[in-house]
């Protein structure tokens, strides 16, 4: 396992002993050492990721015309190593620190990452707290004593929607959106006028279609399609094609998101403060709306309150309901931690909770997992010397 | 002047008549002393100037290396081989061919899609039903992950095709695809339909002058040579030219004509005689002739233009400008 790191070149960035350090402080605390392959099949990364991480891959084909890449993380590549071994399943923590490679125009593309990946943990709260707790350690021993602390949880804004009287459709799209921030705001526009986007000539068949008995309609459409000529066409079969299309329909009368509904998304993204305060924010909220969002703020709460154990200074964290990652496996916890003096081109340590990450993997039940990654030469840089 | 100043031109099929057919319309030549295999050539009355035979994925490749000077290639390729384009490459001029849209494309069963608004919402419910993400076939890697992006798309698979991607969906290895078009024949015989919104790009063959090549004196002046040569052609291909001689033929006419038809007067007003030589667009030239006889004109002669040569070159500003930025 160890030894494909030996004949390193000497101009790679060799971990020094600080970062060694570092990781070893992980194992110590119960995270046992992975050392993944460097090249890794490219498939899971942009599965995963999404393809928006393809041009800044190193991307090769082998003999066999499998596409390769040089791993642009390590919490794939340890998961994937994870599920592999006959601890898949059970409980597992793990620690690394190894190059890994992206793209990059401001910094270089190969780079240093420590990080920890905690599989099979039922006691969520708990677990999400260590790897902030974790993550703070990581900072703290490069000598930066306060990060700034931002954390989020796309679980909150999933148990809003769930709430929501809303299409399945809208809801499926909210959630997608929410951590494209752009998107979900033009979202909320075009649920609004969403009326512009569809076709008026098919407005008639689909407000006779709305008001026909689902099953029927379901019916006539795949006899249609059918007639036609068309069986399944690009995947989606004839049935999938016929459903959405009557979702569709469905709709048509409700083109336009109702402005309460609206308002209450836009309230519910306003919200951002220390998380004692946040949850207090959050729960008037949900009495105000008449919203059931207990289960995810109890799960809020109860991390804070582990965080407030491990002696992380609750007042300090920034939390926001609209933070996150950018990533869309992350299902819950997100956090990163900044520099103060925001002197790092990006995060020092970021990470969170992805529980559906080891299915989509091939995982046949599921496994609740959480990390985050440190990157070296940022810490470095922005740490103290000694 | 020791290197030459290349010039890539497409080795073969359509995109090399029609580039040929353009520069000698602009009096530039391209001949191949050496015999028509040869894949090296010159411009017949332009010493220094060398013409490379490659073929447009070449072409663009070079332009962005600064290894030729100018080149004609399809927007389609500049856009899609070239990270950040304009930072290496100016599209000089379009040339007027090899006309061709990048669309995205869906199967012609997919009755609940029109906009890219339902592609994205497919995509996620497609993922969601199947535990696996829809997948794109195209050659066009970059421009689709960017519009897709820009779609706020992110449930989905780039399969890499290389040719017939528009038979991916049927055979199925691929859902939707991104493909060239030129008049959508080829897309309607396999049973797909191009997204209302979906058109990324509307593509056709560019003069591109490379940002990076070596650009001295010398190569500025060859360049500066053609490129005043390819605007008086395209300038006068843009007008007829119209004279008339009558008595009441004054500036308050040569006013009414450049309003309702758009006409420049380049050698200036009527002379004292009524003597008027007018540049009309080829379009309006009839309503011209009608309207300077209604006013007096016993006769209007309309001759096509070889060349305008203009004191002013828009074409060698815009490389100067990229040169400069």
């Amino acid at each position: 396992m160890t030894s494909a790191r030996t004949t390193q070149r000497p101009d790679a960035p060799a971990p020094d002993a600080r970062a060694q350090a570092l990781v070893a402080s992980f194992e110590r605390a119960g995270y046992a050492r992975a050392n993944p392959a460097i090249l890794q099949p490219a498939e899971p990364f942009l599965d995963l990721s999404g393809e928006d991480i393809r041009k800044r891959m190193f991307l090769t084909t082998d003999p066999h015309g499998r596409e390769l890449c040089l791993r642009p993380d390590l919490t794939i590549p340890v998961s994937c190593d994870y599920l592999a071994s006959p601890a898949a399943g059970k409980p597992g923590g793990f620690c690394y620190l190894g190059t890994v490679f992206r793209h990059r125009s401001e910094e270089p593309s190969e780079f240093l990452q420590a990080g920890v990946e905690s599989f099979g943990r039922a006691d969520i709260a708990a677990a999400d707290a260590e790897m902030l707790a974790l993550g703070l350690e990581a900072t703290g021993h490069y000598g930066i004593a306060a990060p700034d602390i931002r954390i989020g949880d796309v679980g909150l804004f999933a148990a809003l929607v769930g709430a929501l009287d809303l299409p399945a459709a809208w809801k499926r799209r909210l959630i997608k959106d929410f951590n494209h921030k752009s998107s979900l705001v033009q979202d909320l526009d075009r649920l609004t006028i969403s009326a512009a986007h569809a076709r008026p000539e098919y407005q008639g068949v689909l407000a006779a279609l709305a008001r026909s008995d689902l099953k029927g309609a379901r019916a006539l459409v795949t006899d249609l399609l059918s007639i036609a000529g068309i069986s399944a066409v690009g995947g989606r079969s004839v049935g999938e094609i016929a459903d959405r299309f009557l979702e569709q329909a469905a709709l048509g009368a409700q083109t336009t998101l109702p402005k309460e509904t609206r308002a209450l998304i836009e309230r519910f993204l306003t919200i951002a403060s220390d998380p004692d305060e946040g949850a207090a924010e959050l729960r008037a909220f949900a009495r105000d709306a008449k919203l059931k969002l207990d289960a995810a703020l109890d799960l809020f709460e109860s991390r804070a309150g582990f965080l407030a154990a491990r002696g992380v200074d609750v007042t300090r964290i920034q939390f926001s309901t609209a933070f996150g990652r950018g990533v869309d496996y992350y299902t819950g916890f997100v956090f990163e931690l900044h520099d103060p003096g925001a002197r790092a081109a990006g995060q020092l340590v970021a990470g969170g909770r992805y529980d559906g990450l080891l299915t989509r993997l091939g995982s046949t039940k599921a496994i609740p997992a959480v990390g985050f990654a440190a990157w070296i030469e940022r810490l470095a840089a922005c740490g103290s010397a000694t | 002047m020791s290197a030459p100043f290349v010039i890539a031109v497409p080795a073969k099929g359509r995109l090399q008549e029609n580039a040929e057919a353009f520069f000698a319309r602009a009096g530039l030549k391209l001949v191949k002393p050496r015999g028509a295999r040869d894949y090296r050539g010159e411009i017949a009355d332009l010493p220094g100037v060398e013409v490379a035979y490659l073929s447009a994925a070449e072409i663009t490749q070079l332009l962005a290396q600064g290894t030729v000077h100018f080149g004609v290639t399809g927007e389609d390729l500049v856009r899609e081989m070239i990270p950040d384009a304009d930072a290496k490459v100016s599209l000089i001029d379009a040339l007027g061919f090899g006309h061709a849209n990048v669309v995205v494309a869906v199967p012609q069963a997919w009755i609940d899609v029109h906009g890219m608004a339902d592609l994205d919402d497919v995509a996620t419910a497609f993922r969601l039903k199947h535990e696996r993400k829809m997948r794109v076939a195209t050659k066009y890697v970059n421009l689709t992950r960017n519009f897709f992006s820009a779609h706020g798309v992110t449930d989905y698979r780039i399969v890499e095709s290389s040719g017939a991607t528009e038979g991916a969906p049927a055979a199925g290895t691929a859902e939707l695809i991104v493909d060239i078009t030129t008049t959508g024949a080829t897309l309607a015989a396999n049973a797909l339909k191009v997204i209302d919104d979906g058109v990324i790009l509307r593509s056709q063959a560019n003069l591109v002058a490379a940002r990076k090549a070596s650009w001295g004196a010398g190569e500025r002046e060859t360049a500066r040579i053609m490129l005043d040569r390819i605007a008086a052609e395209e300038r006068a291909r843009a007008f007829r030219e119209v004279r008339a001689r009558f008595p009441g033929c004054d500036d308050a006419l040569l006013k009414e004509a450049r309003e309702r038809f758009g006409v420049a007067a380049p050698l200036g007003g009527p002379t004292s005689s009524g003597m008027l030589t007018l540049h009309c667009p080829p379009a309006r030239v009839h309503a011209l002739a009608s309207f300077l006889r209604d006013k007096g004109a016993a006769e209007v002669t309309v001759t096509d233009i070889d060349y305008v040569f203009a004191r002013d070159n828009a074409l060698y500003a815009k490389l100067e400008a990229a040169l400069r930025g």
